[in-house]
C-alpha cells in the first residue's frame, strides 16, 4: 500500500498539451477514479502513473518517493489493461505466473501467490485453459489476478470493464469493489462511465481536455459541483440546464428568471459575490428536483415528447415553451397522461455565462 | 439456383479451360511421362526404367544431396537473419523506416539475370570487391566459382540476400499484428525485452514463421537460377547442381521427358513430406 502524488503533472506531443499541471493527492489505500470523456487524458494520466508514458513536467511520486526516472517495473505498481493483455499462447496459470517466473522468484513463492489470486478471484479451476477458451468476464479475472500475484503497492485499471456486456460489467463492479476491500491496497481506476465512477470511488477526479475540473467524493461532486461540466457529467440521467437572467438579487441572493417564461422566476441564495441585474445565467436541475406544480420555488410548464418507465420510477422527456430538453423523474405511479404538465423546481443550481458555479 | 450457378461457371469457363489445359494436364501428363521410355522413340511404358534409373542414379544423389544441404543450412539462416531485420524494422527508434522496408524488399523485384551477374562480378577471383575486401584484411582470396565448398556458400549467400528481406516483410506484419499492450504488461512484470522477443513475439508469430519456412523449403526444393546463372550450371563439376537444374538438364538438355518428370514428381513429394513434417513438429499442442 502506498500514497501516490501527482505534483503539476504535464504531458504534451510536440507542441499539444495533453495533460495541463495535474494535482492529485491518493491517500494509502484510496480507490480513485479518473473520469471524463473520450480524449480528456485520463489514461495518459495513469499510463503516466505506470511509467508506460514519458512525463513532460511535473513530479510523480509513489509511497513518498519520486518515480519519474524509475521503470515502470520498478514502481511497485501492476495495471489491469482495457484489452485484458493477456498472452493468448499461456495457459491462465502460465500467464498469472509469467512475471515471477522469468524475473526468477522462488517456485514455491511463485505457486502460494499464484493459488491465492486464483482462490480471491474464484478462477482456481480455468488455470489450464487458454485465454481464447475463457469469456470475457472470466479473461477479466485473469487480468486482475495477473496484477494481484504481483502484490503491487497500487493497482491501475484502464477503464476494465469497457469490453464487457451490461450485466457482466455490473457484476465486475461488485467484485473490484469487494477486491479492494479484501486487499486494502490503494487502487487508481480510469472510466469514461460516470456509473462506474459513482460506485466505486472514494474519491472521484473529473478530467476535461487534460485539465483536472473537480476532485471529491461521489455525493459531494453530485450535490455540489464547481461547474456546468461537472454537474453535467455527473449523474444519470443529467442534469437539466435553463438559460436565464438575473432580473433582482438582494444581500441574501438573487431571482432568476427563466428564458422565455416570464412567469417562472427562482429564488436563489448566494453567498458570494452576485452577479449584475441583467446577466445571462444557467440554471441547473436534476430530474428529481422536479415536483408537482407548487411544490417548489417556481413552476414551469413543459410538453412532454416521450416517457421512458423504468419500473418503479419513469422519466419524462419534455420540452419548454422556449424549446429547451428537460428531463423529469417521477414516481411510476404519477406519471401525468396530459402532453403538457406543470413541473415544480424543488432545487436548482446556478452558473454564470462560463460554466462556473454561483454559490 | 442453377441457373445463376451456371451463368457463374460460364464466366468462369475461361480461366478453368487455361488452368486445365496448361496447369492440371501437365501435372497428369508428366506422371504418366514419368512411367515412360523416353530416351528413344517411340516412347513406350517402362514404369521401372525412370523410377529404377533414379534409385541408383548418382548424379540425382549428388543434386539430392545439394539441395538438402541448401535447405539445412540456408533456410534456417535466412529465417533467423528474417527475424532480425522484422525486429529492427518494427523499432521505434528507426528513422526512415520506410526506406529500410523498401531496401529490403527491393532485391525480390531485381531481374534475376541482373542480380546473377552482378554477383558473378562481385566474386569474381581477380576483380569482385568481395575478394578485394578479404585481402584488405589480410585475408587469402577465395575462387568462387572453381571449389565447390565456397561455390554452394556463394548460392546460399546470393539466395539469402534474394529471400531474406521479403520475409522480413512478411514477419514484420506478423509482428506488427501482436498487441502492444502485451508488451507493455510484460515490461510491468519486469520481463526483459530479450525474454519478450523469446516468450512472446516468438511463439506468437509461430504461424507467420512456419509460413516462411513452408514457402522456402518450397522455394528451396525448386532452386534453378542461381546455380543455373551464378554457378553456371551447376560448377564446378556439378558441386551446386540442384535437382531443379537436374530436372532441366534431363528435360530441356537430354529431351530425357520421363526421367526428368520422375525427378519433378520426387522433389514435389519431397516438398510436401518435409512440410507436413515441419507443420507436425510445430503443430499448436492442446
Amino acid at each position: 500500500m502506498a500514497p501516490v502524488t501527482l505534483n503539476n503533472v504535464a504531458k504534451r506531443f510536440g507542441a499539444f498539451e495533453v495533460v495541463h499541471g495535474a494535482n492529485i493527492d491518493i491517500k494509502d489505500g484510496e480507490f480513485v477514479v479518473f473520469v471524463g470523456p473520450s480524449g480528456c487524458g485520463k489514461s495518459t494520466l495513469l499510463r503516466m502513473i505506470a511509467g508506460l508514458e514519458d512525463i513532460s513536467g511535473g513530479e510523480i511520486a509513489i509511497g513518498g518517493k519520486v518515480v519519474n526516472d524509475v521503470e515502470p517495473a520498478d514502481r511497485g505498481i501492476a495495471m489491469v489493461f482495457q484489452s485484458y493483455a493477456l498472452y493468448p499462447h499461456m495457459s491462465v496459470e502460465q500467464n498469472l505466473s509469467f512475471g515471477l517466473r522469468m524475473t526468477g522468484n522462488p517456485k514455491a513463492d511463485t505457486d502460494r501467490r499464484v493459488k491465492r489470486a486464483a482462490e480471491i478471484l474464484r478462477i482456481s479451476e480455468l488455470m489450464d485453459r487458454r485465454p481464447k477458451k475463457l469469456s470475457g468476464g472470466q479473461r477479466q479475472r485473469v487480468a486482475i489476478g495477473r496484477a494481484i500475484v504481483r502484490e503491487p503497492q497500487v493497482f491501475l485499471f484502464d477503464e476494465p470493464l469497457s469490453n464487457l456486456d451490461a450485466e457482466l460489467r455490473v457484476q465486475m463492479r461488485v467484485e473490484i469493489s469487494r477486491l479492494h476491500k479484501e486487499l486494502g491496497t490503494t487502487m487508481v481506476y480510469v472510466t469514461h462511465d460516470q456509473t462506474e465512477a459513482m460506485t466505486l470511488a472514494d474519491r472521484i477526479v473529473v478530467l476535461r481536455a487534460g485539465h483536472i475540473e473537480q476532485i471529491g467524493p461521489p455525493l459531494e461532486l453530485y450535490e455540489n459541483p464547481d461547474n456546468l461540466f461537472v454537474a453535467g457529467f455527473v449523474g444519470s440521467p443529467k442534469m437539466n440546464f435553463i438559460k436565464g437572467r438575473i432580473v433582482g438579487r438582494d444581500a441574501r441572493g438573487v431571482l432568476v428568471e427563466l428564458a422565455g417564461q416570464e412567469k417562472t422566476r427562482i429564488t436563489q441564495p448566494l453567498t458570494g459575490t452576485a452577479p449584475e441585474v441583467g446577466s445571462k445565467v444557467i440554471v441547473g436541475v436534476r430530474p428529481e428536483h422536479f415536483g408537482d406544480a407548487g411544490e417548489g420555488d417556481a413552476d414551469l410548464v413543459v410538453g412532454i415528447d416521450v416517457i421512458e418507465h423504468l419500473g418503479g420510477t419513469s422519466f419524462l422527456y419534455a420540452r419548454t415553451v422556449h424549446g429547451e430538453d428537460v428531463v423529469i423523474q417521477r414516481d411510476a405511479a404519477k406519471v401525468p397522461e396530459t402532453p403538457e404538465i406543470t413541473a415544480s423546481i424543488r432545487k436548482s443550481y446556478l452558473f454564470d455565462d462560463k460554466g462556473l458555479r454561483l454559490r | 439456383m442453377r441457373n445463376r450457378n451456371a451463368t457463374a461457371y460460364r464466366f468462369l469457363a475461361p480461366y478453368l479451360l487455361i488452368f486445365s489445359v496448361f496447369w492440371v494436364w501437365p501435372i497428369i501428363s508428366s506422371f504418366m511421362i514419368s512411367f515412360q521410355a523416353t530416351r528413344t522413340v517411340p516412347w513406350r511404358f517402362a514404369p521401372g526404367f525412370n523410377w529404377g534409373r533414379l534409385i541408383g542414379d548418382p548424379a540425382f544423389f549428388n543434386a539430392l544431396k545439394n539441395t538438402l544441404l541448401i535447405l539445412v543450412i540456408q533456410v534456417p539462416v535466412m529465417i533467423a537473419l528474417a527475424m532480425v531485420m522484422a525486429v529492427l524494422l518494427n523499432s521505434p527508434l528507426l528513422k526512415a523506416r520506410g526506406l529500410y522496408r523498401f531496401a529490403f524488399f527491393a532485391p525480390v523485384v531485381v531481374g534475376e539475370v541482373a542480380y546473377s551477374a552482378v554477383f558473378r562480378l562481385m566474386f569474381s577471383l581477380d576483380f569482385g570487391i568481395v575478394n578485394k575486401l578479404l585481402n584488405s584484411i589480410g585475408l587469402p582470396k577465395i575462387d568462387w566459382f572453381s571449389n565447390v565448398t565456397p561455390a554452394m556458400a556463394l548460392i546460399m549467400i546470393a539466395v539469402t540476400w534474394r529471400w531474406a528481406g521479403y520475409n522480413a516483410i512478411i514477419l514484420l506484419a506478423g509482428m506488427q499484428s501482436i498487441p502492444e499492450d502485451v508488451y507493455e504488461a510484460a515490461t510491468l512484470d519486469r520481463v526483459s525485452k530479450l525474454k519478450q522477443f523469446f516468450y512472446i513475439t516468438v511463439p506468437l508469430l509461430k504461424p507467420v514463421i512456419v509460413f516462411c519456412t513452408v514457402l522456402s523449403i518450397i522455394g528451396t526444393m525448386q532452386l534453378f537460377t542461381e546455380p543455373f546463372l551464378i554457378t553456371e550450371r551447376g560448377g564446378p563439376g556439378g558441386g551446386t547442381e540442384t535437382l531443379g537444374l537436374l530436372l532441366y538438364r534431363q528435360g530441356f538438355r537430354s529431351l530425357n521427358f520421363g526421367y526428368a518428370s520422375a525427378v519433378a514428381y520426387t522433389m514435389a513429394a519431397l516438398a510436401i513430406a518435409i512440410t507436413l513434417v515441419q507443420l507436425w513438429l510445430t503443430r499448436e499442442k492442446q
